[in-house]
């Protein structure tokens, strides 16, 4: 017995004792009052009172257990439930099912929104507390911090605990005779100590990394490419590795499951970024201009505790404006500001978020439909229970302790429906991702394992549920009581109980059709985005990106190789035509940006003047059939010996020279660059992703702008099976050397710009179809639930004569009523909502016809087959059995 | 010399008792004893309440929530534990006076049956 029982009983014995003396008091005065003495009067009074011990005993048999009590009774209903649901089996596995169903959905949500908002970096303690800072223009553009910009922060601001810098970068690394693209960051050298992760090996990247540009040529590898690359060898700390070529020694192994901190994309090496200038050499293009131009990073820190995310970035944002009056900014206003970790561009976040907002709404609405689904399994079997409870009722249970009995057995039931919902998702989810990853350029990986967290989530919504799907029949239920129960038995079927189902069946195929509206207007965005027209042709044209630098060319054997490259891939016989590029288009990020200056165009106050290009070979239009307005492609004498010339797009040609025809001549200049005179105007392509605004965009010569990882691009011709494999060999008869670091078919990159379509249509048709599969289940109970309930009235009709049709023709026209009154709802629902789900259209609008019309039909023709199932076997009931029924 | 009051007496039937004590109580609070003294007043002496029966009643229909206690003084200046009725104690009583009577009706025509009908 706990010492607080103890007290307790301790206070109701005093408290007893008390009154039986103020009792025995009262009585022996009442007795000296009619003259006793004081004496006989206690005596008598005490004679009267009786047996006090026993007295007491019977009184302290009413005060019951305490908790103790009361747990051995809840303890004693538990039990009883499972034996009643084991009981069952039917009945409890349909309504564990449907509930994990439900429940699974929901935790599909959470842990997609877990891996890329609440936990995005693994092996990072408390990742989602992480703040980035990065620029902010006028315009609103989110753009990177110059390293001087950083460290003016980071000397500055008190309102993180440690603001590190870092930025993605793609690197070639030298593996013994090859070489391969990775992806890195280069970071500064507090960046370990800010995340608080430790190298399993080795040491990590030290602010003693961070002192003088080309001075540190160290690197943190991934436990990933330690493990794929150098077998797990512990003696790779000490070794040097070829990064862009150039020596680097690694000086520590990150710990499994270190990725970087992009959300979702997997890094493999990280490089101080002292370093950056020294590895990005070959295209210095990205670093010229002075040192703020380059704003390549972005800051990375905790707030300190206590400090809230609105003051740091106030803070943050003074420090940004003393900067840009101290040092004005040459190209645009802009100003350093502080975004929590899951509103970072830099990363997956951004740009899933509103594919998960749907998704998790959908979740909740499949919910709904599993919670109205099981009510009314509940409901059918409460009938059957209906004698159980009354004859409780009768001998004394309390409307609490029925309603305690039922609830009790929901939530037994909600709880297996969690175990098995959580076990669902995480089998389900691994098996989808796998089958849905995207030819992304970079990996992609999620941490989307199920924690505890994860089942004490599933364990709320399973309670949650349990409450919404129990209440309404368990209160019907409670009330049960002996004498109606007998009534109702005997006739024909209870109507308000049969509104009550009916209206459930209703909202399921209301919620459904929503769903599959939502599914439709998806897969609708996602046909208009494969059919969009980027504004290049990605079929057969095959893509290698090289690395010249890694085997040991210098610029010029590089423009040799390249020139000489080009001219054997032109003169192939499989080859319609071939090019250069630096950057691949549709890859999802935004290639390179710069400044610009338009000659004779005096750009406003707050004007954002940073534009995309892309550095390319002549036939580049020609090979990816980018249309040519006005003017003419690069040519061979747009070298180094000729005048500097660009092409710009056609967004840019109307923003700065109102025609695309009078653009031509005119000149522009990246800062500390030379005029460039625009020869040449092109129609716009979709740069980055299918649904972004058009944006200007500039072209340079790639003989007056050398890079050494350039990418190939070759049309092949309709004959040409393998284009990537010819151009593999005709590469390796020039030099068997050069490391390939990437070769895919365009089309297949173009590909992966769709995912963020993909992935949520591929989710919400599933949440659809599981919908209707639901409202269907409904229906069909209800439907053959009734005709169970109506089978001696169908025995007197056809015994009446009534044709088999007429009988078909009731039941079904019950069940298409019900579903046509949820469908009517759920068409108003959805015109209601969908317009929230604008940032996931594309190409329809949220009130789009053939979608709506396409779910009411798909859930009609679902109401129809739901109750013509039953309602047949109605017709197939025999009068005279029907009629011997009761 | 008087009758043996123990023989003139009736025993309670079970449940009956509680409903009593709700009825008492229904005209303001009263402490165990005056319940007592109440009932068996009202019933002409006839109803004799065993304090054994009555204050386990008492903390029963407590624990149900139909009545609350307090100690307080009374109008003869004594410390008493004084028991008062709940609305929720009060539509009780009117269930088991609905009960009671059904089963007064009950029994009488059981025991005195008016000719059949058919």
């Amino acid at each position: 017995v706990s010492l607080r029982d103890w007290f307790w009983r301790r206070r109701l014995e005093d408290d007893f004792d008390e009154e039986i003396r103020s009792h025995l008091h009262m009585a022996s005065i009442d007795r000296m009052r009619d003259g006793q003495e004081p004496e006989t009067a206690r005596m008598s009074a005490l004679k009267e009172f009786g047996n006090v011990t026993l007295t007491r005993e019977a009184a302290r048999a009413t005060w019951g257990g305490g908790w103790r009590e009361a747990l051995a009774s809840v303890a004693r209903d538990v039990a009883y439930s499972m034996r009643l649901l084991t009981r069952a089996p039917g009945f409890s596995l349909t309504v564990v099912f449907v509930l994990a169903i439900g429940i699974a959905a929901n935790t599909v949500v959470l842990l997609i929104a877990k891996g890329l908002f609440l936990r995005p970096l693994p092996a990072v303690a408390e990742s989602a507390s992480l703040s980035v800072v990065v620029s902010r223009s006028t315009a609103g553009k989110i753009g990177g911090l110059s390293y001087s910009d950083y460290r003016y922060v980071r000397e500055h601001d008190g309102g993180f605990s440690g603001l590190a810098a870092t930025s993605m970068q793609p690197y070639s690394l030298g593996i013994g005779t090859h070489a391969e693209r990775v992806w890195g960051e280069a970071v500064s050298g507090n960046y370990f100590d800010v995340l608080g992760v430790r190298p399993s090996l080795g040491r990590p990247l030290l602010p003693s990394d961070e002192v003088a540009p080309g001075r540190h040529p160290v690197v943190v590898i991934s436990d990933r490419l330690w493990k794929r690359a150098y077998g797990a060898d512990p003696s790779v700390v000490g070794k040097k590795i070829l990064l862009n070529a150039n020596p680097m020694t690694v000086v520590g192994v990150a710990p499994l499951g270190f990725q970087g901190t992009i959300v979702s994309l997997v890094m493999d090496v990280f490089v101080p970024l002292m370093m950056q200038r020294d590895l990005d050499r070959s295209t210095r293009l990205y670093a010229d201009g002075g040192a703020r131009a380059s704003a390549f990073l972005w800051g990375l820190g905790r707030p300190t505790s206590g400090t809230s995310l609105a003051s740091v970035g106030a803070q943050t944002e003074m420090l940004g404006r003393q900067l840009a009056a101290n040092e004005a900014i040459d190209d645009v206003s802009q100003r350093a500001t502080v975004l929590p970790l899951w509103r970072s561009p830099f990363g997956a976040q951004t740009y899933m978020l509103p594919a998960v907002a749907l998704l998790g709404a959908m979740g909740a609405l499949l919910l709904l439909i599993v919670c109205a689904n099981v009510a009314n399994l509940v409901l059918v079997r409460g009938v059957s229970r209906r004698g159980e409870i009354a004859v409780r009722r009768a001998l004394g249970a309390s409307e609490f302790r029925i309603l305690r009995l039922l609830f009790i057995e929901n939530l037994a039931l909600a709880v297996a429906g969690a175990i098995a919902g959580v076990t669902m998702a995480a089998i389900a989810l691994p098996l989808f991702l796998s089958r849905s990853a995207p030819a992304a350029p970079m990996r992609v990986k999620l941490d989307l394992s199920a924690d505890s967290q994860t089942v004490v989530f599933a364990l709320v919504v399973a309670a949650f549920s349990a409450v919404l799907f129990g209440f309404l029949p368990a209160r019907r239920l409670s009330r049960a009581d002996l004498a109606s129960t007998m009534k109702d038995e005997l006739s024909p079927r209870g109507t308000g109980r049969g509104r009550m189902r009916a209206a459930l069946v209703a909202g399921q195929v209301a919620i459904s059709l929503m769903l599959l509206v939502g599914a439709a207007l998806v897969m609708r965005s996602l046909d208009a985005a494969r059919r969009a027209d980027p504004g290049f042709d990605a079929r057969n044209v095959g893509s290698m990106a090289l690395d010249l630098q890694s085997s040991g060319y210098d610029e010029e054997r590089g423009r040799i190789f390249y020139r000489r490259l080009l001219d054997v891939l032109r003169e192939d016989a499989g080859v319609e035509a071939a090019t250069l590029a630096a950057g691949l288009p549709m890859t999802l990020v935004d290639n390179a940006s710069r400044a610009f200056a338009v000659e004779r165009y005096e750009p406003r106050k707050d004007e954002d003047m940073r534009f995309l290009f892309n550095i390319v070979a002549s036939d580049y239009f020609r090979t990816l059939r980018i249309g040519l307005i006005a003017g003419r492609d690069f040519e061979q004498r747009d070298d180094r010996s000729g005048m500097p010339v660009a092409i710009v797009n056609e967004t840019m040609a109307r923003r700065f020279w109102t025609t695309p025809a009078s653009a031509l001549g005119r000149r522009l200049k990246t800062a500390g660059g030379e005029w460039r005179t625009v020869v040449g105007v092109v129609r716009d392509i979709k740069y980055a992703r299918v649904d972004e605004e058009p944006r200007p965009h500039v072209y340079l010569p790639f003989w007056q702008q050398y890079v050494s990882t350039m990418t190939i691009h070759v049309r092949a011709r309709e004959s040409e099976q393998k284009p990537l494999e010819h151009l593999r060999d005709r590469l390796q008869t020039l030099d068997a050397n050069v490391p390939i670091l990437d070769s895919r078919m365009l089309a297949e990159q173009t590909r992966a710009a769709l995912s963020i379509f993909e992935m949520a249509a591929r989710w919400l048709l599933i949440f659809g179809l599981v919908a209707a599969g639901l409202a269907a289940l409904g229906l069909y109970g209800l439907v053959s639930y009734t005709v169970k309930q109506s089978t001696h009235e169908i025995g007197i009709r056809m015994a009446l004569g009534a044709r088999w049709s007429d009988v078909v023709g009731r039941f079904v026209g019950r069940g298409l009523r019900l579903g046509a009154i949820g469908a009517g709802i759920g068409v108003i629902a959805s015109l209601a909502v969908t317009r929230a789900m604008a940032a996931v259209l594309y190409g329809v609008g949220p009130t789009d016809l053939p979608s709506f019309a396409g779910a009411a039909l798909i859930v009609l023709s679902v109401a129809l087959a739901a109750s013509s199932v039953p309602a047949w076997f109605a017709s197939r009931i025999n009068p005279v059995t029907a009629l011997r029924q009761r | 010399m008087e009758p043996n009051p123990r023989q003139t007496r009736l025993e309670l039937l079970q449940g009956t008792l509680d409903m009593l004590i709700l009825q008492t109580l229904q005209w303001g609070p009263q402490h165990g004893y005056a319940i007592g003294q109440t009932i068996r007043a009202q019933s002409s002496e006839a109803l004799q309440v065993e304090t054994g029966s009555l204050y386990p009643a008492l903390h029963r229909l407590q624990k149900q929530g139909w009545i609350r206690s307090e100690w307080r003084t009374s109008d003869a200046n004594q410390r008493a534990k004084f028991y008062r009725l709940t609305p929720a104690g009060k539509k009780q009583l009117l269930r088991e006076r609905d009960r009671w009577s059904q089963l007064v009706a009950a029994i009488g025509a059981v025991l005195s049956p008016s000719p059949a009908k058919d």
